[in-house]
């Protein structure tokens, strides 16, 4: 019965209706924004946190499925004529997943009521956040790869609107240092800019995506994950005609473009143009990871496929990972903004995550590494976004983006401090306490027992790049909060201090979008506390975690290997796929902890912290040194330069574009728009008026046609 | 006998007693003014809202309605009528809601709602009948109360000029239809539309004669282009749309809505039940003259508004083109099966965009009181919420995704694709609906660039009037809501019609002839 089926199709049966409500929820938060701001800002702030605590509330009544093991999936039809379905699928990955962004996002909500007090255009920033976390949330709970690119085109929407929300472009708000221009490039961009080299950026990758989706809807026949997992016979389709492993790199192509892998990275340094929640919540926290979670929705999908050979697939995962780590690493050392440093640590970080997703399927043990990026990618979640938000507070008092205005504010804001410190811990690894300890662990242990080449190669590329990470998490904490103050940081106190002689100049001047920050300048102070709380959640939370790392993981690792097992039949008897069985005795070696990987994790941390120590605490070498040995002196340049891949992107993709559009507008483009599209524009608008000249308004006309018509309708017929 | 509690028969009920207790109600208040405006506005917003509710538990609850059935009744409750009358119900209810803002200031509210009501019930009862005559007092009942409406500016004479029209043609087309209704019964002997239609079918597969005609007896050809015409007239086909500007123009705007979303879709459900039905069953090859038509009327419909300096002839223009692409269905109902799910999906999305359209140009010439094209400069700083939802409801119309109309046009130039296999031109006709979609957004997107990228000297704001304003967040939800998930829409008009025409009436007639 169809109608019934109807009616059926309508309502949404059971507990199902809360997991829709967790992406709905937000959406329908934000269209209400502009209506609340009509009211007053007070209840503005109070709806758009409240849609984000609701929707996390929501997403929090799924964690006992998690742990359980079992998995809601809903369908509704959705476009009859392709036989596409509108579902979701919370199963154990999406529920994780959707409980850290809507915890996540709802902490940085609070945030930005503190951070953007008294910003002119609060209604529209609120709005493309609830609408951000609307799009993310559908992201992560999608169970099909369609509703999965909406919501990958609603975050880069919200992204780009975000990243370029001040859009006066006044000179405190661009990025980069004034006059750095490399090969002809300047290296210093506005926020409008900013935000329309993302959002370009971004598409690159989004069109391979969209290439690789409609490539396998192509032989699939649905969009579905559910789907395209019980019906194997595409694959083998595709197999035949060497299609499989392209299509599944096209797919990765839009991780790799919203993750801002290499060779699509560079975008994400100049998106710290953005508000400082949105580089906490959007470039650190969700967005960025929303590449390495479609990489843990089709990885196992495609691992699974266990018929065929998708290795290839892997190793551009896990070698794409490797890269952008070392590479944006070393870049992270020598820059002198904060938000920056921070920004090339999360590129970096999330290719550890890709790393071990990518050594996931090379290896036997699929879950090992699986769980290892996955903890990973929770445990960065949490300490990224509370250093991003430390990182905020301090921007917001300091007003400078640079870390050389900054230094000695240890004692001025010492919870800033302590909880900063924390979180950068975890970043660099600090052994035993932090959760960024025990996730990188994981992953040099994925690395270390995948048993092949690939493995060892990337975990010394992984060892180099926590090195570093240690050193340059130190640098920062250090040139921050230890030695003497800035200059910049003098003048403050100083003019604070002639201002409280005087009647303040700066109550006359025209309000400003960023007044508050005028306002907040009379001196070096400690942040207010809905702004220094929801970074001591995360930062304390990341600790707690840490200190219970090793029975987090464990309870993470049998979650996953169950999900996995149920979901895609990949489970440590799945030895039929293994090359070698020398895996087999690893099934009780995951249980305890790698020896070698926990003595490097040591290790790197030693000599990384023990060389940001040295030059940037206590001080007793002056980084300055490098400058004295020539070839030290071009490395830094180089690094500091980002190896020219932003100026190469430019000239091959911008200037000489441009260049040929000109030509072509010159000797084509033009000829068309003055020759031929007018003659349309005319014999158009000569035929409108021939219709125009028949409607005379006299009444026998209209008779007359009428009856003439009757009689050609007639005629019609008899023919 | 029709049962008593059956949809038609309470609609009738319903709307009828108040449609004629609202006069009786004024006669005996004497309070003037506004305030009877508010009372019979809400009376008739309350009523219709009631009516819609009972039509749609029936569909939704309830047991099941046949799909598209021919009774022995006068009147059949089936999902088609259901279809109509929840479509034709919308446009009453947006109209009749918006009357709050639009008829302050003019005399006679009282006998306005009541023949607002009484036309209501006259466009539902068209989509029910399974009779002639039914069909016909039914046309009177819907058409004689708007030709008093469309006059209800008494002293402007545009609206007089316009409702004269309006009213001539009426009347020249009701007698074309008697006339057609005159052969069928003639010939038949029954005003029964199945029983006529079953009846002509088997006359034409009896009449042996060897001419040109093959077996299709002559006065039934004679019959159905008449109907045509008479239909034709209310759904605004080409030869017969020459009234159809100046009475949309002329005729205050909130009628205006009323007459291109409502009337013309109830002529919509007397050709589909009468003419696509009837000359199945008979056999005519009739497709390639409603395709013909159809093409001439999108056309014709796109080429009139292009240059067009009124906003609502324009968009009288653009339902007349719209009539065009609905009409694809209808031609090519033989040999596409999703043709007439896309014509009924199409005809209640048009639905709600024309109205929407049309009341938000009712809200500018409320608050700006002009009708010309220029003075839309810059409209959406003035009035914001009308200049998006004019903005969404044309570009809704000319198709663009992810609003309904996309979808609505999608299935009808599908469905002509795929008739593709059956007959050789069908394709031609998802080419010209694609031409003419372009065509029109060349007067569509004028509007919305006058609204939004033209500066105008006076930017303020102006009072927007809150009883559209309402109406127009309606239509904005309905036209992004099932822009972006139209499963149960096209399900609802895929149900309510009958996916193998030869079920409803016998196969006499040989559809594959010639």
């Amino acid at each position: 019965m169809r109608r019934k089926k109807m009616v059926e199709s309508i309502g949404f049966e059971g507990i199902a209706i809360n997991v829709w409500l967790v992406w709905i929820l937000p959406f329908v938060g934000a269209a209400l924004i502009p209506a609340l701001a009509k009211k007053n800002i007070r209840i503005t702030n109070i709806g758009a946190v409240g849609f984000a605590i609701i929707s996390a509330l929501l997403a929090a009544t799924l964690i006992p499925l998690a742990i359980s093991g079992s998995e809601i999936h809903s369908q509704i039809q959705w476009i009859s004529a392709l036989n596409i379905k509108a579902g979701i699928l919370a199963d154990p990955l999406s529920i994780i997943m959707t409980n850290l962004v809507a915890w996540v996002s709802s902490l940085i909500m609070i945030y930005s009521v503190g951070y953007m007090h008294g910003d002119r255009d609060l209604t529209r920033y609120w709005f493309f956040m609830l609408f951000f976390i609307g799009s993310m949330q559908l992201i992560v709970l999608s169970d099909n790869l369609l509703m999965v690119f909406f919501g990958w085109e609603g975050v880069g929407f919200a992204s780009y609107a975000l990243i370029g929300f001040w859009y006066g472009d006044r000179k405190k708000d661009y990025v980069g240092r004034e006059g750095h221009i490399v090969k002809g490039i300047a290296m210093w961009v506005s926020p409008t800019h900013a935000g329309i080299k993302a959002f370009l950026m971004t598409r690159a990758g989004d069109v391979m995506m969209l290439s690789g989706m409609f490539l396998i809807f192509m032989y699939a026949g649905t969009f579905g994950f559910k789907e395209l997992l019980a019906d194997q016979t595409w694959a083998h389709t595709m197999m035949e005609q060497n299609l499989l492993v392209p299509a599944a790199v096209l797919l990765f192509g839009g991780a790799i473009g919203k993750s801002a892998q290499f060779p699509l990275n560079e975008w994400l340094i100049e998106a710290m143009t953005g508000p400082t929640p949105v580089s906490a919540l959007i470039h650190a926290a969700t967005m960025v990871k929303a590449g390495v979670f479609l990489v843990a929705r089709i990885g196992p999908l495609f691992f699974a496929l266990a018929a065929f050979d998708a290795a290839a697939f892997f190793e551009v995962v896990a070698w794409i990972g490797a890269i952008t780590a070392f590479l944006l690493a070393t870049q992270a050392i020598v820059n002198p903004e904060i938000k920056k440093v921070l920004a090339y640590s999360t590129g970096s970080q999330i290719g550890y995550m890709m790393m071990a997703l990518g050594i996931a399927g090379l290896s036997t043990q699929f879950v090992d590494g699986y769980t290892a990026g996955f903890f990973h990618l929770m445990s960065h979640a949490m300490f990224k976004a509370s250093l991003f938000m430390a990182a905020g507070a301090i921007l917001h008092i300091v007003g400078s983006r640079f870390m050389t205005d900054m230094g000695g504010l240890r004692k001025n804001m010492n919870k800033t401090f302590i909880f900063m410190l924390l979180s950068a811990l975890s970043l660099a690894g600090a052994p035993l306490i932090t959760s960024g300890f025990w996730s990188k662990d994981a992953i040099f242990a994925a690395l270390l027992q995948s048993g092949t080449s690939t493995g060892g190669a990337l975990f010394f590329i992984a060892f180099i790049v926590a090195i570093m990470t240690a050193f340059y998490t130190f640098r920062m904490v250090g040139m921050v909060f230890f030695g003497t103050k800035s200059k910049h940081i003098q003048t403050i106190e100083q003019t604070s201090y002639n201002n409280s002689q005087s009647v303040s100049s700066l109550s006359s001047q025209p309000s400003d979008e960023h007044n508050h920050q005028q306002d907040t300048k009379h001196t070096i102070h400690e942040v207010s506390p809905i702004m220094w709380i929801p970074f001591a959640i995360l930062a304390i939370s990341t600790v707690f975690i840490g200190l219970v790392g090793f029975f987090f993981e464990q309870e993470i690792h049998s979650i996953m290997a169950s999900y996995l097992s149920s979901s895609f039949g990949i489970g440590e008897a799945n030895s039929a796929h293994s090359t070698n069985n020398l895996g087999q005795s690893a099934g009780q070696e995951t249980e305890a902890l790698n020896p070698i990987a926990l003595v490097s994790s040591f290790v790197a941390f030693g000599i990384g912290a023990g060389l940001g120590i040295l030059f940037y605490i206590i001080r007793k070498k002056d980084p300055e040194i490098i400058s004295r040995y020539p070839v030290l002196k071009n490395i830094w340049l180089f690094l500091y330069n980002r190896w020219y891949i932003n100026s190469l992107l430019y000239w091959g993709f911008v200037k000489i574009p441009l260049r040929l559009y000109q030509l072509i507008w010159l000797y084509f483009e033009n000829m068309i728009a003055q020759g031929i599209n007018p003659a349309i524009e005319y014999s158009m608008s000569f035929l409108s008026k021939w219709v125009k000249y028949t409607q005379t308004g006299v009444t026998q006309t209209y008779l007359f046609v009428f009856a003439a018509g009757i009689i050609i309708v007639l005629i019609m017929l008899y023919l | 006998m029709i049962d008593i509690s059956s949809t038609p028969i309470m609609i009738i009920i319903l709307l009828g007693s108040v449609g004629l207790a609202i006069p009786i109600v004024d006669a005996y208040k004497k309070e003037k003014g506004k305030n009877k405006n508010k009372l019979f506005s809400a009376i008739t917003f309350g009523t219709l809202i009631l009516s819609l509710l009972i039509i749609i538990s029936r569909v939704v609850g309830g047991e099941p309605l046949p799909g598209m059935n021919f009774g022995n009744d006068v009147l059949t409750d089936d999902m088609f009528g259901s279809f109509f009358a929840v479509s034709l119900l919308i446009v009453s209810i947006m109209v009749s809601a918006s009357s709050w803002n639009f008829m302050r200031g003019i005399s006679n509210y009282s006998s306005y709602y009541s023949l607002l009501l009484l036309s209501t019930i006259g466009m539902i009862l068209i989509a029910y009948s399974t009779d002639f005559v039914m069909l016909f007092i039914a046309w009177e009942l819907m058409s004689i109360p708007t030709y008093a409406l469309a006059a209800f500016s008494k002293k402007d004479p545009i609206s007089n000029e316009a409702a004269i029209k309006y009213f001539l043609f009426g009347a020249f087309s009701s007698s074309i239809l008697v006339f057609a209704i005159g052969f069928v019964y003639a010939v038949t002997g029954t005003t029964n539309i199945g029983d006529s239609i079953t009846l002509l079918a088997e006359l034409s597969a009896s009449n042996q004669t060897p001419d040109k005609l093959g077996g299709v007896i002559p006065i039934s050809y004679l019959a159905i282009g008449l109907f045509v015409a008479g239909f034709g007239f209310k759904m605004g086909l080409v030869p017969f749309h020459m009234w159809l500007p100046d009475a949309y123009e002329g005729a205050p705007t909130t009628i205006g809505a009323l007459l291109a979303a409502g009337t013309k879709k109830a002529g919509f459900a007397a050709a589909i039940r009468v003419i696509v039905i009837g000359m199945f069953a008979i056999g005519l090859d009739w497709s390639i003259v409603l395709a013909i038509l159809a093409v001439i009327t999108m056309t014709v419909g796109n080429f009139g508004a292009l240059i067009q300096k009124s906003v609502p002839r324009m968009m009288a223009y653009s339902s007349v083109a719209q009539a065009g692409y609905i009409m694809i269905g209808l031609a090519l109902a033989p040999y596409a099966s999703s043709a007439l799910d896309g014509s009924l999906f199409h005809i209640l999305n048009h639905a709600v965009m024309k109205s929407a359209s049309f009341l938000a140009i009712a809200a500018v010439a409320i608050a700006l009181a002009s009708y010309s094209l220029e003075k839309y400069t810059g409209l959406g700083r003035k009035m914001p919420i009308t200049a998006i939802a004019l903005s969404i409801s044309l570009l809704a119309l000319a198709g663009v995704p992810p609003l309904n109309g996309f979808w609505s046009k999608l299935v009808l130039f599908q469905s002509a694709i795929d008739s593709g296999t059956v007959i050789s031109w069908g394709p031609y006709l998802a080419i010209a609906g694609l031409l003419n979609s372009a065509l029109s957004l060349g007067y569509y997107l004028w509007i919305i660039k006058k609204m939004y990228l033209d500066e105008s000297n006076d930017m303020s704001r102006v009072k927007e009037p809150k009883a559209i304003l309402g109406v127009l967040v309606f239509a904005i939800i309905f036209m992004v809501g099932f822009g972006i998930w139209h499963a149960p829409l096209l399900e609802f008009a895929s149900i309510s019609v009958p996916t193998h025409i030869d079920q409803i009436v016998p196969p006499f007639g040989n559809i594959t002839q010639n």
